[in-house]
């Protein structure tokens, strides 16, 4: 159990086991995940879990992202404390590939977001890789400039 | 032109920085994902906490339209969308906007159009508006009986709810609140990068985070003479 126990607020934490070693996978793979939540208080409702697979970009400027899977989750008897463990397998797509740029990356990960019935809200993110792209190389040299 | 969403959340967690997936480059905590508006608190130049709540009663104080004003990357954004979602708690937020042009005049008074009485009406950027148009924003606020903050560069006319100013201090500050940050001083980005980023990019916190990410990049990547 989390260390939780004694406060008021929930601090949840979110474990995502990936059904591929390094989290690795490959275009059109099949992705199966098992998620466990951990370290709800009793006293505190869950209104909802969202679950989601999803890319976004991530680097210097404007931000994009993508949603490949979602799963809205309101069930009482789905949601914790009642059931704090879950899963779901979705095909992987073939692209965006992960990639580590300079200026941008693209990242896939798997998000698990829960709601509070007080309002507030909790976010778990957990990265993988689709495809292997090879992450750019810097020039070599005065760190300054790269900033142009 | 862009509208600003606010979660409904009043306590969101953010994620921390994302974790590596294998053995790939560390991720950046200079990126926009970390340093956009909303995501950092809003410091005053001597590094210390703007209470949106003791900003809001000063909004209230000059009768409700106010400018938030100051030069480039010197937090103006960050303070308004601050203080948007802060009305927006309150339920006291009309919109939130950012004018790219005056061609955004449309979704202004849109906004003006389905506001309640003594709400506020966000703008960022009021410079974009130009001299017309923010005479008929500022008179159809007035007829509405709404609120206007808006962000400048420059004297607007309107009275100044803060005066943004920036100093090394504030760039420093802003780097202790990014994911990981003991360890970026630590191993990666040093206090000299820091007080060189700042004086670099004259005083632009946005330029100098901007600064800052490549110098993360450069010292984690390999570089193109070490390709096999």
């Amino acid at each position: 159990m989390s260390q939780a126990n004694q406060a008021l607020v929930s601090s949840p934490s979110v474990a995502v086991h990936f059904d591929h070693s390094h989290r690795l996978y490959e275009p059109q793979d099949r992705l199966a995940i098992r998620y466990s939540i951990d370290g709800i208080e009793n006293n505190e409702r869950i209104r909802a879990v969202e679950l989601s697979m999803l890319w976004y970009t991530e680097g210097k400027g404007e931000e994009d992202l993508g949603v490949h899977f979602f799963e809205r989750i309101t069930d009482r008897e789905r949601l914790p404390p009642t059931v704090t463990i879950g899963s779901f397998v979705s095909q992987l797509p073939l692209s965006p590939l992960s990639y580590e740029g300079l200026i941008v990356k693209v990242r896939w990960c798997v998000r698990v977001r829960i709601f509070f019935a007080g309002g507030r809200d909790f976010v778990s993110e957990h990265v993988f890789e689709l495809g292997e792209i090879p992450p750019a190389h810097t020039p070599s040299g005065d760190p300054a400039k790269l900033s142009a | 032109m862009k509208t600003f969403t606010h979660p409904p959340q009043t306590a969101s967690v953010p994620p921390k920085a994302a974790p590596l997936a294998s053995h790939r480059i560390p991720v950046n905590p200079f990126s926009t994902r970390f340093t956009r508006p909303g995501q950092i608190a809003s410091l005053n130049c001597g590094g210390h906490f703007l209470n949106p709540n003791d900003l809001i009663e000063r909004l209230q104080f000059l009768g409700g339209t106010a400018v938030i004003q100051g030069p480039h990357g010197s937090g103006k954004t960050t303070l308004l969308t601050h203080l948007s979602q802060e009305l927006a708690n309150r339920g006291d937020l009309a919109a939130c906007v950012r004018l790219r042009s005056s061609g955004d005049a449309s979704v202004v008074f849109r906004s003006i159009a389905g506001s309640r009485p003594g709400t506020t009406l966000c703008l960022d950027s009021w410079e974009q508006a130009g001299l017309l148009l923010g005479k008929l924003v500022r008179l159809a606020t007035t007829l509405r009986r709404c609120g206007l903050l808006v962000t400048c560069h420059r004297p607007s006319g309107m009275p100044v709810l803060m005066q943004c100013e920036t100093s090394p201090l504030l760039l420093k500050s802003i780097v202790e609140q990014l994911p990981d940050h003991q360890q970026i001083r630590s191993s990666l980005i040093h206090e000299a990068d820091v007080q060189d980023a700042f004086l670099k990019c004259g005083g632009n916190i946005r330029e100098s985070l901007y600064d800052l990410y490549d110098r993360f990049e450069q010292r984690v990547r390999p570089h193109s003479n070490a390709r096999p």
